[in-house]
């Protein structure tokens, strides 16, 4: 009964009305981004599907994140002479983590991005031998010289952490914990994001945090 | 380095009557920090400026406040002695550095960081400060760097200038300033924020740039290119990718391309989600306008039209025209300032805290019962039951005396009254975002509003002639009377329908119920008209009508008003943001309705399109999880998620398309067409290339 007046009334005002509401049918949701070099907005965001990549480990062999489909994935964007990679790695906190990843069954990656001649770049068996002298547990470390990979996940510095699960859904993007500092003391008490995510997901979870600022050295990529 | 510190005290104390000195700088790695003042001297209970100034070599820098994509901003923890406080390290204006596309924001050079110490009315002799300067200093690679930075002032008469003053001085005249004379507005759009600026005269944003103070909140490697809209400019910033929420501020530094940097604090309201490139479009002239067409519009309202065509007939018995422009200008006078204040009382109630949109008005039943009833009221007065007072609406008003004016002015009103359920309904969305403006171009678009539903009534009360060629008065007006009453019951009945969606059937019933003794009571009223009857009978029938409205507004205000319906009929879930949030981050596609019984827009998108076969059909195929967040009642889960889409009123349809990507806006105004557009390619998978 109501319906006939409604839809008059409605249509008579819509006419005026809707021409106020300039919002086109479609939105693109990054229109306003322009396309920069390391720009993240192509960036998975937590939720998002974690971009396919190849890349060549310092081993030899060829990694896809796509072998590792049903398995909980960790990304680190890796630099050895960046201090804050330094503060993580110098204590054993970091390879502690991998540890218990490992433990878990998680994969752990490590993405050096940075271009030859740029600090952090080495050779594949200098690369190994720097793992070896570190410590490093993760499970393979992945040469990325020309940085498309860190560039498609928008790494922006190391350590950079990404956490994709089963599904391959980026589950964390962000920094590794919650002390943007190179400083080891503030190793004791911080919160690490990344072991969050992975109890979580364990867990079956959500993180309850699932994408923060990451801090340290600017990866350092080929320029553009 | 103790020592060091120790025998540059011993060197600052020994040559103390040189006035303030610092230590010899402590070297860092490609940097060097000291502590510097302009003071000579500082007076008991005074303050200085004391700056860490940084010496950086050629090619490498230190981090601002917000270091951007990477790095570390600069810090000092002080060791301060009893009584002396130091406050924030204020920091220059940043640079922007892109390298290899990854953005930060630092100086080069000589940097100052200056901080204002105090020192207690009690000091004497000598305040020393120390502290521990860290920063992070880059070029292609990144070194920490740390010094233990000390500087000794005397206490003395607060007079005197250090070899450091010149150069402090152009530190402090290089801080950003408070943004005097500027406004600074923000909205939040799908992808960021459109900042929108306005300079005082003569300051061009042509090259400027906005350096936000927090790093997780924009996109720092998006080029900023301001634009001019009128007297203001504007830019858009992207989000970052790490910001969880839209932010409520945006908070930072404007460094114009020549000109002083200015601190910009612009907080952040909600706005419709427009692209970028539709800003212009909405710049305040076009809504203004808009708002104008908006109200000449409102007239032909069925709530409305009744009482002006009656108010434009009473024009129709012949008076003087000055009275008659009189009369018109009075009732154009009622309409603004009642569209003004009834805005004031919602911008005010918003600056106070209370999350509200335009409709507010239709959340609470007591509004949505007493405007059935004053819809019932006049109608019954149309039928001729009852004349009200001077007549508000009625057709024999008489305007060749004073109360003719004040009876102008008061229709003024009542039309804004009987306006107002449809208002919210039709152009809910449209004033939303007036109401996201500040507040003055707030109220001026309310204003504006005013303005347009008054213009008809006032153009014609000055048309020349006018009475001349209006049909005489006669009988037919009685006739034309009674028929516009139905335009007013029919507005009753589709808010008691307002009423029923927030209280239940019982409630609905209990209204109508209170409305048909709101009638006895006009009817008595009417029956025995004070004019006609002894003193008595007239105290009597007025105890009688009081009572009476008094039963039906006891029993109106006895209905509970949490027995809202939810509104999600098959199909639809109720609104609840963790679901949705989880659904998200499931990857699943899902729509969310955001809707209100009041909101007529939202009823004819529902019936015309989402609630249609091919539409639904549409959504089970894609396998988008529909919600529906009805925003009937208030409620502030759902105010706050409108909000976060920058919107402060419904209709809203946001659609995300599943796979992490963005949600999609869709327009105020629904076809199956546009629904099924959007739905084209929801579900499938993120193109990722290797």
């Amino acid at each position: 009964m109501l319906r006939l007046p409604l839809l008059l009334a409605a249509l008579v005002t819509l006419s005026a009305c809707g021409s106020s509401d300039e919002a086109p049918d479609v939105t693109p949701a990054d229109a306003s981004t322009a396309g920069t070099a390391a720009d993240t907005s192509g960036a998975p965001v937590p939720g998002a599907a974690a971009p396919a990549f190849t890349l060549t480990a310092t081993d030899g062999r060829e990694v896809s994140l796509a072998d590792y489909r049903g398995r909980t994935v960790v990304l680190e964007w890796l630099n050895y002479d960046c201090p804050f990679v330094g503060k993580h790695y110098g204590g054993g906190a970091m390879q502690a983590l991998q540890a218990e990843a490992a433990a878990d069954s998680v994969v752990w990656l490590a993405i050096v991005s940075s271009a030859p001649g740029e600090q952090g770049h080495f050779p594949p068996a200098e690369m190994d031998a720097r793992t070896a002298e570190e410590g490093g547990r993760q499970l393979a470390t992945l040469l990325d010289a020309d940085g498309a990979v860190g560039r498609r996940y928008g790494a922006l510095t190391t350590p950079h952490m990404f956490v994709i699960d089963a599904d391959g859904q980026v589950v964390y993007n962000g920094a590794i914990d919650d002390q943007p500092s190179a400083d080891a003391a503030t190793l004791e008490g911080a919160r690490n994001y990344v072991r969050e995510a992975l109890a979580a997901v364990a867990a079956g979870r959500a993180p309850e945090t699932t994408r923060t600022q990451p801090y340290g050295c600017n990866v350092k990529y080929a320029d553009a | 380095m103790r020592l060091v510190v120790l025998a540059a005290l011993l060197t600052a104390a020994l040559v103390g009557a040189e006035g303030a000195s610092a230590q010899a700088p402590d070297r860092s790695p490609h940097s060097e920090a000291a502590l510097v003042t302009d003071a000579a001297s500082v007076r008991p209970g005074g303050a200085v400026d004391v700056a860490l100034r940084l010496r950086l070599d050629d090619g490498w820098h230190a981090y601002w406040l917000n270091p951007g994509d990477s790095g570390l901003p600069v810090r000092v923890a002080w060791t301060l002695p009893d009584g002396v406080t130091a406050g924030p390290l204020r920091f220059p204006p940043p640079s922007r550095y892109a390298l290899a596309g990854l953005t930060s924001y630092a100086h080069e050079g000589e940097a100052y960081f200056l901080t204002r110490v105090a020192v207690p009315a009690t000091a004497a002799g000598a305040v020393t400060l120390t502290g521990e300067a860290t920063w992070l200093v880059c070029a292609d690679v990144c070194l920490p760097a740390e010094a233990d930075v000390s500087i000794t002032i005397p206490v003395g008469d607060g007079t005197g200038r250090t070899a450091d003053a010149d150069a402090v001085d152009a530190a402090r005249a290089a801080l950003p300033r408070p943004a005097e004379g500027w406004t600074a507005a923000a909205a939040a759009t799908a992808g960021g924020y459109t900042l929108t600026l306005a300079p005082p005269d003569g300051v061009s944003l042509d090259g400027a740039m906005f350096f936000p103070s927090e790093a997780a909140l924009l996109d720092h490697a998006t080029e900023q290119t301001f634009r001019r809209e009128g007297s203001a400019w504007a830019v858009e910033l992207a989000s970052s990718a790490f910001a969880d929420t839209v932010a409520t501020r945006l908070h930072g530094v404007l460094v114009p391309a020549d000109g002083p940097a200015v601190e910009i604090d612009a907080e952040v309201a909600g706005a419709p989600a427009a692209p970028a490139g539709d800003a212009p479009a909405r710049s305040a002239a076009w809504m203004l306008l808009l708002a104008l067409g908006g109200g000449l519009l409102l007239n032909l309202m069925p709530c409305v039209f009744p009482v002006l065509s009656l108010k434009v007939l009473s024009f129709a018995q012949g008076h003087d025209p000055v009275q008659l422009r009189r009369t018109g200008l009075a009732f154009g006078a009622g309409v603004v300032m009642s569209f003004v204040a009834l805005a004031g009382v919602l911008v005010a109630l918003r600056a106070g805290g209370a999350s509200l949109g335009w409709g507010f008005q239709l959340q609470s039943p007591p509004v949505v019962a007493g405007l059935a009833a004053l819809m019932t009221v006049l109608a019954l007065s149309l039928f001729g039951v009852v004349e009200i007072g001077t007549g508000l609406a009625s057709a024999s008003a008489r305007l060749d005396t004073r109360s003719g004016v004040a009876g102008a002015f008061g229709s003024g009103v009542l039309a804004v009254a009987v306006a107002s359920p449809c208002t919210a309904p039709l152009m809910g969305a449209a004033l939303g975002w007036a109401l996201a403006q500040p507040a003055g171009l707030a109220l001026l678009a309310f204003a504006v509003l005013g303005v347009g539903m008054a213009l008809p009534v006032v153009a014609l009360s000055f048309a020349p002639g006018l009475s001349a060629r209006l049909p005489r008065p006669g009988a037919w007006m009685e006739t034309l009377k009674q028929a516009l009453a139905f335009p007013l019951l029919l507005t009753a009945v589709w808010l008691v329908w307002v009423f029923g969606r927030q209280t239940g059937v019982d409630g609905a019933a209990t209204l109508l119920a209170s409305l048909v003794l709101v009638g006895l009571a006009a009817w008595v009223v009417g029956r025995w008209p004070a004019a006609r009857v002894g003193a008595r009978a007239r105290w009597t029938t007025r105890a009688v009508a009081l009572s009476l409205v008094a039963i039906a507004v006891a029993l109106v205000g006895r209905v509970p008003a949490a027995a809202a319906e939810t509104g999600a009929a098959d199909g639809w879930e109720p609104f609840d943001p963790a679901r949705v949030e989880a659904l998200v981050a499931d990857g699943r596609p899902v729509f969310v309705d955001y809707t209100a019984a009041w909101c007529l827009t939202c009823q004819v998108n529902k019936r015309t399109t989402l609630r249609t076969a091919d539409v639904e059909a549409a959504f089970v195929r894609a396998g988008v999880v529909r919600v529906e967040a009805d925003w009937t009642d208030r409620d502030p889960v759902i105010e706050r998620s409108l909000a976060s889409f920058g919107r402060s009123g419904v209709p809203l349809y946001v659609l995300y398309p599943g796979g992490g990507r963005e949600p999609v806006l869709l327009p105020e105004v629904l076809t199956p067409d546009v629904v099924l557009e959007a739905l084209d390619g929801v579900g499938t998978e993120v193109a990722s290339s290797e």
